[in-house]
């Protein structure tokens, strides 16, 4: 039984031929500076960042084009080198960390002196480093904003001084289909070396973190191997158009975080604390098929996207919206059948871009709905994703995992991140309850809260004949429901009676723990496993 | 059961003409060689009579005119001939009774006259441990009879991998044993000590076979005595060791009493109503159960699971518990729990399905789901989850909306093909029937939901005579349902 893939892009993107394979037959481009491609780049190594897209370029030199790569003259490019040291925390065992890595990338230099990247590039930093391609020179930098939904980041130079000699880029937001661009690394000697590109495909797409669907240019453009993997910027005339966020050698086609994404998330940043993007938090289909249009008694020849489901909370919630509602409208815009509106720029796109990237959090609109037979006008405010809200988080960065030892018993909150752990096919390796939980949370009751699970058990007196537990869905401690790592040591910390009884959603059903016992373990388990704590409650509210 | 994927039932796709033999080897005279035409069921066209093919598999003759042999031999079987060492002639034999749980059959021949000359085979014990046993059957590799040497290896409980889900025990042998032994019999001393049954492929492991050993067999002989075969009985609950000093305590146990923890209990089972979860089960039958699940059993100490292993349809057993700290006793009346069926692999029976308008439903189970390369995550969960789960509860069947057979009055429900349904006509599906009865009701659309699509599938009733007949036209579907 294989996995049900979600992401077949990211799937088409890997490749493993290492980087240095290619050197001898490329010598004047490639990396002098040979570092590493980051083996574990974060969140989908293997995947989805341009890491693992720049490593393989399976054939030595793409065809002959009409136009080669070109090293660009005259005035220094807006880019910066960004290096990052990297290091994971181990989900499996979160008091540990994964092995570091170093990512390298090309930073864009905005006008007001910040730099821009993916957020990929600085996931879990360490160290965040800018270099100039010129002299060389190294300061240290601060991450400022990063969104790990819209793949982007805002780094601080640590003085304006630094960038002195590189130009600010402006952003243009106007390209179209068909449009020629160009994409712009460096030679280890620090010049800008461009290769042309063509935008071939403009649409909402999936982003590699969560499955949020924002804006994509595609590009048809053959990349080169080189050093700085990530976050390698797209211009035209001087102008960013986007950021490369995948590159698929065997088609040779990237895929663009696009200016107008750019845009949105710099309008957001420019608030504190940053809220991220606005979402109205429904999903919908089209409703081309004329049978259920009859069946919703929608006139012929009229638009609207079918609503297959409304996020409890969400912005479309509050507003009234219901499963089974026919989007008419949105601010004005008119839907059609596929759930796109006609936009000025793009021509036919997904409502998606509109309300995710056109409008602004906290701006009220208002929602034309087909229901039962007419039509109801409704006024929504939107506002971004309410994480907090998540039974199981699609991906944490920056942040040690949260966990409670007890005895030597491991509690852990379920999270995308943690089935990761199980390595390239975690889809289909880690175990199907926990993935089922994580993937079919929006079905579970609202008020579920987290699910808390035993992630392991390490071995010590108190609790010998549990060595064989693991992943058992905790829902009780000391008659305490549990929906949280808070409420597991909140728990533990008022026991009734010697003992800790902890009730599990499946077999054995009931685990028992000494309390006076494990008090007496912990010292010898934190030495013996070299946990610092037994606890981290970092994100428990 | 770790090892599953790579057992290799040892069927039997070498199929020749009649074999004639003079052979003084011992058991000759109680030697079958079957010959079976069968029909395997097409689960991806369930309406389809289903493909047509040919085996041979080795039998013994046991007391009253019957045929011992395996149930993978004539599973699915179509026509059953016999053949007896020294007679060319062919006799057609039926199935009396076939016990897929241990992989076990017996037939009987229409004409009694063929037991005439041969010898029924006795069964022994079990044999000992480096003990030589001699294998008989008609493997590939030529026509006749043919007799391998081996040691016993091993004993111990292993699955059996022609129901996918049974273990029981089995003994290893380091004779060959290869496609075609499958259902002969394993001699020592001139008495039957076992039926050989299953072995790896060639390229996993060499010189290991699996027999099922007489305690198996004796069994079964004894479970069908009252005409009909019932299977084997479960406990129908999970149990676990009670290691832990704590968790003993804490449940009011010492260190003299044993006793194992019960984790779930299932529905349909012996135990439901009886057990439940939190309950310390301390004794089986009077025998002490020890905290690591083990129980003496004729000197030994075995999993507790074997007491059952014994038990036929409606036998009691006794239990002594621990529940909330106070003993009790409970009887259990034995049975086989229901929800237990749908992971085993099905055997003669046509596959079950309702067709509309081109769409397919079709109950989940493991028949459905082997024929299927990829397994959308929450079909699997809800297949390998089903019992552990207690998913059966509200879903006693899976139904699945299988495939749908394009037609225009079905264009845009392609993309909701191997969805779980939940319901039709806004009526709960809960079982084939449900879905049967559900597309009875008046209406102008049919509307079918499915678990996690926000968007119904709807048929237009105007459209669906005309495309029925189409769809029954291009795609053979003779019959739109067999429930």
């Amino acid at each position: 039984m294989t996995a049900f893939l979600r992401l077949v892009l990211a799937i088409a993107l890997c490749g493993l031929t290492p980087a240095h394979a290619m050197e001898s037959m490329r010598g004047i481009l490639d990396a002098v500076r040979a570092t590493p491609t980051p083996a574990a780049a974060p969140p989908e190594a293997t995947a989805t960042n341009v890491a693992a897209a720049a490593t393989p370029v399976a054939t030595p030199t793409p065809e002959p084009t009409v136009e080669p790569p070109r090293p660009s003259k005259g005035q220094q490019p807006p880019v910066v080198r960004v290096n990052v040291a990297a290091q994971a925390p181990n989900f499996m065992q979160p008091w540990r960390k994964n092995p570091r890595t170093i990512r390298q990338g090309l930073g864009v230099v905005l006008m007001d002196g910040r730099i821009l990247v993916t957020a990929e590039l600085v996931a879990d930093h360490i160290d965040v480093e800018l270099e100039k391609p010129d002299t060389a020179l190294k300061a240290a930098a601060q991450v400022e904003v990063v969104d790990y939904d819209a793949n982007l980041a805002l780094l601080a130079a640590p003085s304006a001084d630094f960038l002195q000699s590189i130009p600010g880029a402006r952003l243009d937001e106007s390209v179209s289909v068909g449009d020629r661009v160009e994409v712009m690394q460096l030679e280890p000697n620090g010049r800008p070396v461009t290769t042309p590109a063509t935008v071939t495909t403009i649409e909402v797409g999936p982003y590699p973190v969560d499955e949020n669907a924002f804006l994509v240019f595609k590009l048809s453009v053959p990349l080169q191997t080189r050093e700085n993997s990530f976050t390698i910027p797209a211009l035209k005339d001087g102008r960013l158009v986007g950021l490369v966020m995948r590159y698929s050698p065997a088609t040779q086609t990237a895929d663009l975080v696009p200016a107008p994404v750019i845009a949105q998330f710099l309008r957001a940043a420019a608030k504190q604390p940053y809220a991220g993007f606005p979402r109205a938090g429904l999903t919908f289909s089209d409703t081309r098929d004329p049978q259920l249009r009859r069946f919703a008694s929608l006139p012929e020849g009229t638009g609207g996207a079918y609503v297959t489901k409304v996020l409890p909370g969400s912005p479309a919630d509050a507003a009234g919206v219901k499963a089974g509602d026919v989007l008419l409208s949105v601010d004005g815009r008119a839907i059609d059948q596929d759930g796109n509106y006609e936009d000025e720029r793009f021509g036919k796109i997904s409502l998606a871009h509109y309300v995710s990237t056109a409008l602004q959090a906290g701006q009220k609109i208002p929602i034309v709905v087909w229901r039962d037979g007419a039509e109801v006008t409704l006024e929504g405010t939107l506002a971004p994703r309410d994480r907090s809200r998540m039974i199981s988080q699609p991906y944490i960065f920056d942040r040690d995992p949260d966990y409670v030892v007890v005895g030597g018993v491991v509690f852990s909150e379920l999270s995308r991140q943690f089935l990761r752990e199980f390595g390239r096919g975690w889809q289909e390796d880690a175990p199907l309850k926990l993935l089922y939980l994580d993937r079919f949370q929006s079905e579970l009751p609202p008020d579920r809260g987290r699910i808390v699970f035993i992630s392991g058990v390490l071995s010590s007196p108190n609790n010998i004949g549990y060595e064989g537990l693991g992943f058992e869905v905790v829902e009780e401690i000391n008659g305490k429901p549990i929906r949280s790592l808070a409420d597991v040591a909140a728990a533990v910390d008022n026991p009734e009676g010697p003992y800790h009884r902890i009730r599990l959603a499946e077999d054995p059903g009931l685990l028992v723990l000494d309390v006076d016992g494990s008090k007496a373990d912990e010292e010898r388990i934190k030495q013996q496993y070299g946990l610092e704590s037994l606890r981290h409650l970092e994100s428990q509210d | 059961m770790p090892h599953r994927a790579l057992y290799l039932p040892v069927a039997m796709f070498i199929l020749c003409t009649a074999s004639l033999s003079q052979g003084a080897v011992a058991p000759a005279a109680s030697m079958v060689r079957i010959e079976v035409t069968s029909q395997q069921p097409d689960y991806t066209s369930p309406w389809s009579p289903g493909s047509i093919g040919a085996g041979v598999g080795a039998g013994f003759v046991i007391s009253g005119n019957r045929i011992m042999t395996n149930a993978h031999v004539v599973s699915n079987g179509t026509f059953i001939s016999v053949l007896k060492e020294g007679d060319p002639n062919p006799w057609e034999a039926r199935v009396l009774h076939v016990a897929h749980d241990c992989d076990l059959a017996i037939l009987e021949v229409y004409d009694a006259s063929f037991f005439e000359g041969t010898k029924p085979l006795e069964f022994g014990g079990v044999p000992a441990l480096e003990s030589e046993v001699s294998v008989y059957g008609y493997p590939i590799g030529g026509d006749r009879l043919s007799v391998t040497r081996g040691i016993v290896s091993r004993i111990d409980f292993q699955p059996y991998s022609h129901s996918a889900v049974d273990s029981h025990l089995a003994i290893q042998i380091d004779a060959a044993i290869n496609p075609g032994n499958s259902g002969g019999p394993v001699m020592q001393d001139g008495k039957v000590v076992g039926v050989a049954f299953q072995g790896f492929r060639g390229d996993v492991a060499q010189n290991v076979g699996y027999m099922i050993p007489t305690p198996v067999a004796k069994r079964f002989l004894k479970d069908v005595e009252d005409g009909s075969y019932d299977r084997y009985m479960d406990l129908a609950a999970t149990y676990f060791p009670l290691l832990n000093p704590a968790q003993r305590s804490a449940l009011g146990l010492t260190d003299e009493n044993g006793g194992v923890l019960v984790g779930s209990v299932f529905d349909g089972g012996a135990s439901q109503g009886k057990l439940q979860p939190g309950d310390v089960i301390l004794s089986v039958d009077g025998t002490k159960v020890f905290a690591d699940g083990k129980i003496d059993m004729d000197g030994e100490r075995v999993e507790m699971a074997e007491i059952f292993e014994g038990k036929f349809k409606g036998d009691k057993t006794e239990l002594e518990i621990l529940r909330d700290g106070k003993p009790e006793k409970v009887t259990l009346e034995m049975t086989r729990p229901w929800p237990f069926e749908m992971q085993a692999k099905g055997y003669d029976k046509r596959p079950r399905y309702v067709v509309v308008g081109g769409l397919v439903f079709q109950p989940l189970d493991r028949n459905f789901l082997e024929t299927r390369k990829e397994v959308r995550p929450r079909m699997r969960y809800f297949f390998d989850n089903y019992v552990s789960d207690h998913i059966y509860r509200g879903h006693p069947e899976v139904i699945v909306l299988s495939d749908v057979l394009r037609d225009p009055v079905n264009t845009y429900a392609r993309p909701f093909a191997d969805n779980i349904v939940s319901k039709i006509n806004g009526k709960e599906v809960r079982t084939l029937q449900d879905v049967a009865a559900a597309f009875a009701e008046e209406g102008q659309f049919h509307v079918v939901e499915l678990l996690g699509e926000g968007r119904p599938i709807v048929l237009d009733r105007a459209a669906l005579p005309e495309a029925e007949e189409r769809i029954r036209q291009r795609y053979g579907v003779t019959n739109p349902q067999n429930l």
